[in-house]
């Protein structure tokens, strides 16, 4: 139907469209997510603790656990990347939402959303690169992950973050989670840190706050 | 079914709505303007309103299912009604504080199961009141019915079938489903429904456990106890983890084990799997991966056995001092002449040495990695081989766990930190009954193994005991075939996850009186006559503990007020008593003596003997435990954790201080003394011969099956992890996260044309079942997985399109009593028949699995 798109002029007319439509908010301190792709073993407590904790339907997800497995018989392989919003420094959602009901924390740069102004245009999860804002078909609204504002006002974590049985999922401030300067039990010691895993969209788009741990066959050539 | 109300999800949201329509405008507005002055941060939520915490009251409790875990919930309450769960975040242990997770108290946090406990509690298959069946028996109708009228219907059957039949009539198939709790306690043997049926005086006892009979049994005749477990913080010492058939990522056996097992990793410890899957604890402990037959784990053993011996790499030292029948040297002076281990191993009597190329041609691992496994195992110190349980739930599985613990003990990692004698691999021995336990606990007439009940009940009174599997006894009833006319469930789905589930529904038609005693409508539910609605662990005062491994307690008050009418077990089978007293004068007092702190008004407000029956048990905690925390701080605190100063290793004692084993000899019996002395095997619980080493036993079906021509796959039935046995089916959260499916290996599914959603039917001479397809690289090829426990849904034909691999597997167990779940053949092809995911429409799918070329 449609014929290939041109990524550069894509590249060209989204960062035009981002410097046009939307100077980003620069928060004092940004929130961001780490996981440890290897260790983590898939188990979904983070995905059921927030969906118990946001009263979710059957449907929307605002955490998802992704496995990844490849490889041939019996040489194989498999590892989890696991993604909420990335509440990122330059959010696509943002600009295309017609009621402003999303917005970025001046304070810790967390993306909230007030799903009550919501109109359910979609736009929003149609611009975001790593499928954040998720489509409640009950309530015909989106919803997103907003890291538990509740908790980080109240000084503790989100509660994925508090649910993950192998403590290979943490919050902390973005730059010093990259740098590997921030003390979590999600890194090991041997471990490194990226900014980017396999088959994952440019962080060049939106620059989202996420670091990983990778798997070997995860990593990214630069 | 109902589709899911979601009003229940969000009740909180419902009713907050109606009432402050104005706040929520106001918080929105707020918003925009903190947009537009870009100062006050927001106070919005993704949905609005958002109670927050100081609005809602905080308990502490646990989940409560049947895992070998106990993991905190906390639940965070308006009025009676919970708003959301959260867990364990340091702050309620003594000296606690947010955020406090050390390797010596880490934190209980519950995983996805514990985490959607909200749905069960008000899920629409949530038994509320007392019913009784009108239509025919499995035909699902039934009428809502007053406490007295179901409960009298009950108690003058019982009695009537007594009379009639004699005191093997009722069979007992309470299971650990629906409590683990002190107080609370469904359970096989010595629950709360064992003792009732036993003051009673009419019971048969279903003596076989499903999940690990044969590892039992091993543990039992090789060590003398079950408690042949390390505290989960000792596998942190590990230098190699061999994980035999062993998901921890699935299967939680104590709240941290997964977690001390990373830390392992993180101090260099080397991980194997041997499982016909790559399995997520496979990927995530990176380990190397060695797939296997099913049912051959024993043979592999053997062979590494052999390399051990050849090359002299065995702890002769540890042996010597503290093996029974290892080799000539260690066998006893009344079995000089029997065969040991080392010779059957090296094949001295039947001239078949058990080489790595022997075992190759059985097991499907090459003799190479046979030989480089033995060969890593016997060099590195210490090192744990895992013997789980999977394995075991084999025609004759109990000899890989007899054969695993021969290769430990030939190593010398037995009794010492990083070592692993596991096995059943209970740990710490918490106080765990609170309920009156005593000489009543475990009365029966009639004792089978639990997977032949059908058969018992089909063939009734032409069955040899051997075939039920029959515990002697030292009476006249020794070796007598119970007459079984009524079955009663507590905390059990047994009808569902017993094996060849066919034979069941034929049986099940020639009883007089089923009874479900359960929170939830279950399968096996759908077959009673009556159902007795029970309070959730949400709803009752309890105290939860692990029963395999973690040293801790958690507080459990009544968090809400049961609903509906449902009351707890020990308050329905207390009014039962009392009603039966009346009608049976030989049961004077049963109802006082059934629950001596009660009387009868017990049945209206349970909570001060509740409470008096928990006060009692802490001071036991107290005593024997060396407890000092008060009753009162430790109901305010919520959990108690124990501290040790050396990790809890199995056998500690016996190795380094010399104190005897439990068994016979004292030592750790390679050669049983009781095995070696049975003359009469049909007089034994066994039935049949079992050897008195451990040896490969050919299972009745196997990849190596001439049958395999007409079944090509041989089938195994796992645990899944979206799922505690048949328990959280109906969750809608889960069932989004995971599906029941058949797992096909790659090449086979080419062959076959198959791709990942394609459904098919898959079948045996039993029956007959209807799933999806997924198809993958991590499954070994002519073997399929379908995970354990959907909840049935028979379709006119009598074929399960809920894909319940129990419509396959064999009501034959194991000399030992292990189910044989995982000896399956069968074939499969893709079909148009229907497959039926749940009993409602609640949304299911299966998150994606992203196939990535390396």
């Amino acid at each position: 139907m449609t014929n290939k798109l041109d990524m550069k002029k894509v590249k060209v007319a989204l960062e035009r469209k981002v410097a046009q439509t939307y100077e980003p908010a620069k928060p004092a301190m940004q929130f961001g997510f780490i996981h440890n792709n290897v260790d983590c073993i898939g188990c979904r407590a983070c995905e059921i603790a927030c969906k118990d904790k946001n009263g979710l339907p059957p449907g929307p997800r605002f955490r998802r656990v992704m496995y990844v497995e490849g490889g041939t018989y019996p040489d194989v392989f498999a590892y989890k990347v696991n993604m909420s919003c990335n509440h990122c420094a330059e959010p696509a959602c943002l600009p295309t939402c017609p009621t402003g009901a999303i917005w970025k924390r001046s304070k810790d740069g967390i993306v909230d959303i007030d799903s009550s102004l919501c109109i359910g245009c979609r736009k929003c999860e149609a611009a975001c690169p790593y499928g954040a804002p998720q489509w409640n078909p009950k309530e015909q609204i989106i919803q997103k992950c907003n890291l538990c504002v509740d908790e980080i006002d109240a000084g503790r974590n989100p509660y994925c973050v508090m649910a993950c049985m192998m403590r290979v999922l943490d919050i902390g401030p973005i730059d010093k989670l990259w740098e590997g300067k921030f003390k979590t039990k999600a890194v090991g010691p041997h471990d490194e840190t990226v900014r980017q895993v396999k088959n994952m969209a440019n962080p060049e788009l939106t620059k989202p706050s996420i670091a990983f741990v990778p798997h070997r066959k995860g990593k990214v050539k630069s | 079914m109902n589709k899911p109300d979601d009003t229940i999800l969000n009740q909180a949201r419902r009713s907050f709505l109606k009432t402050s329509a104005a706040g929520t405008v106001l918080a929105s507005s707020s918003g925009l303007l903190e947009m537009a002055l870009g100062q006050k941060d927001a106070n919005a939520f993704p949905y609005e309103p958002y109670y927050r915490d100081d609005q809602l009251t905080t308990v502490v409790t646990s989940c409560d299912h049947n895992c070998g875990s106990r993991h905190m919930l906390v639940a965070h309450k308006k009025g009676n009604v919970i708003v959301r769960l959260s867990s364990d975040d340091g702050r309620y242990q003594a000296g606690g504080e947010f955020g406090k997770d050390t390797a010596a108290e880490p934190q209980l946090r519950a995983c996805l199961r514990g985490r959607s406990y909200r749905l069960r509690l008000y899920s629409p298959e949530r038994l509320l009141y007392p019913m009784m069946r009108v239509g025919e028996r499995g035909e699902g109708k039934f009428k809502r019915v007053s406490w007295d009228e179901a409960l009298d219907h009950i108690a003058k059957k019982m009695v009537e079938l007594k009379t009639k039949y004699g005191p093997t009539a009722i069979l007992d198939q309470a299971y650990a489903g629906s409590s683990y709790g002190v107080l609370h306690k469904s359970d096989q043997i010595e629950g709360l429904l064992a003792r009732f049926l036993g003051m009673f005086g009419c019971r048969t006892n279903s003596w076989s456990v499903p999940s690990y009979q044969g590892t039992t049994f091993s543990s039992n005749m090789t060590f003398g106890t079950i408690q042949d477990g390390n505290e989960d913080d000792a596998f942190a010492h590990s230098k190699l983890i061999i994980m035999w058939g062993w998901n921890p990522a699935y299967t939680f056996h104590g709240g941290n084990t997964f977690y001390y097992m990373r830390m392992a990793k993180q101090n260099g410890c080397k991980f194997v799997v041997i499982d016909p899957q790559y399995t997520d604890s496979a990927a995530a402990y990176d380990a190397w991966w060695i797939p296997i037959k099913p049912n051959t784990d024993a043979a592999m053993l053997a062979g590494m056995a052999h390399y051990i011996f050849q090359n002299n790499l065995q702890d002769q030292a540890f042996i010597d001092k503290f093996v029974q029948g290892m080799d000539a040297g260690t066998m006893p002076e009344w079995a000089k002449d029997q065969e040991s281990f080392k010779d059957y191993i090296m094949g001295v009597r039947d001239k078949i040495p058990k080489t790595p190329e022997w075992a190759e041609k059985i097991c499907g691992v090459s003799a190479a990695d046979i030989k480089k496994l033995a060969d890593m195992y016997a060099r590195t110190k210490p090192a744990a081989l895992k013997a789980s349980w999977g394995p075991g739930r084999n025609a004759y599985g109990e000899q890989y766990n007899r054969m695993a613990a021969a290769v430990q003990a030939m190593t010398g990692n037995i009794g010492i930190l990083g070592g692993c004698a596991e096995g059943v691999g209970k740990g710490w021995h918490a106080e765990s009954s609170a309920y009156p336990y005593d000489e009543n606990a475990n009365l029966w007439w009639a004792s089978i193994k639990s997977d032949r009940w059908a058969h018992c009940v089909l063939n009734y009174p032409n069955v040899k005991r051997e075939e039920v599997g029959c515990w002697p006894r030292d009476d006249e009833l020794d070796g007598k075939i119970p007459n079984i006319k009524a079955i009663f469930w507590h905390g059990s789905d047994w009808f569902n996850q017993l094996t060849n589930i066919n034979k069941e529904i034929e049986a099940i038609k020639k009883l007089e009186l089923v009874v479900c005693s359960d929170s939830t409508i279950t399968p096996s539910g759908l077959w009673a006559d009556v159902l007795l609605p029970i309070a959730t662990h949400f709803e009752r005062h309890d105290v939860g503990l692990p029963w395999y491994k973690g040293h801790y307690y958690i507080h459990r008050p009544k968090v809400i007020e049961p609903m509906g009418e449902s009351r707890t077990d020990f308050q329905v089978y207390t009014e039962l008593a009392y009603r039966l007293e009346k009608l049976d004068p030989s049961l004077k007092d049963f109802g006082k003596r059934y629950n001596p702190r009660a009387d009868r008004s017990y049945f209206q407000n349970p909570d001060a003997t509740d409470e008096a029956y928990l006060v009692a048990w802490w001071k036991r905690v107290q005593h024997h435990q060396g407890v000092t925390m008060s009753w009162d701080e430790f109901k305010r605190r919520g959990v108690y954790k124990f501290t040790f100063d050396k990790p809890h290793v199995a056998f500690r004692e016996q190795i380094e201080n010399g104190v005897p084993f439990e068994t016979a000899s004292g030592r750790i019996e390679i050669f049983s003394t009781t095995l070696a002395q049975v003359t009469d095997w049909k007089k034994t619980q066994w039935g049949y011969p079992i050897p008195a080493i451990p040896k490969w036993i050919e299972p009745f079906e196997w990849m190596g099956h001439p049958m395999v021509k007409e079944y090509p796959f041989h089938m195994i039935t796992p645990h899944p992890r979206h799922r505690t046995h048949s328990i959280f089916h109906n969750i809608p959260w889960l069932r989004e996260t995971f599906e029941q499916e058949i797992t096909i290996n790659a090449s086979d599914a080419r062959r076959l044309k198959l791709v990942t959603g394609d459904m098919v039917e898959v079948w045996n001479a039993r029956g007959k079942i209807v799933v999806p397809v997924y198809v993958t690289e991590r499954c070994m090829p002519g073997v399929v997985v379908v995970y354990e426990g959907s909840w049935m849904d028979l379709d006119k034909q009598g074929i399960d399109r809920s894909g319940n691999p129990d419509f396959l597997t064999k009501d034959e167990p194991s000399p030992a009593g292990a189910f044989a779940y995982n000896t399956i053949l069968v074939n499969l092809k893709k079909t148009t028949l229907a497959h039926r995911p749940g009993w409602d429409s609640q949304a299911t799918s299966r998150s994606f699995v992203f196939r990535r070329d390396a």
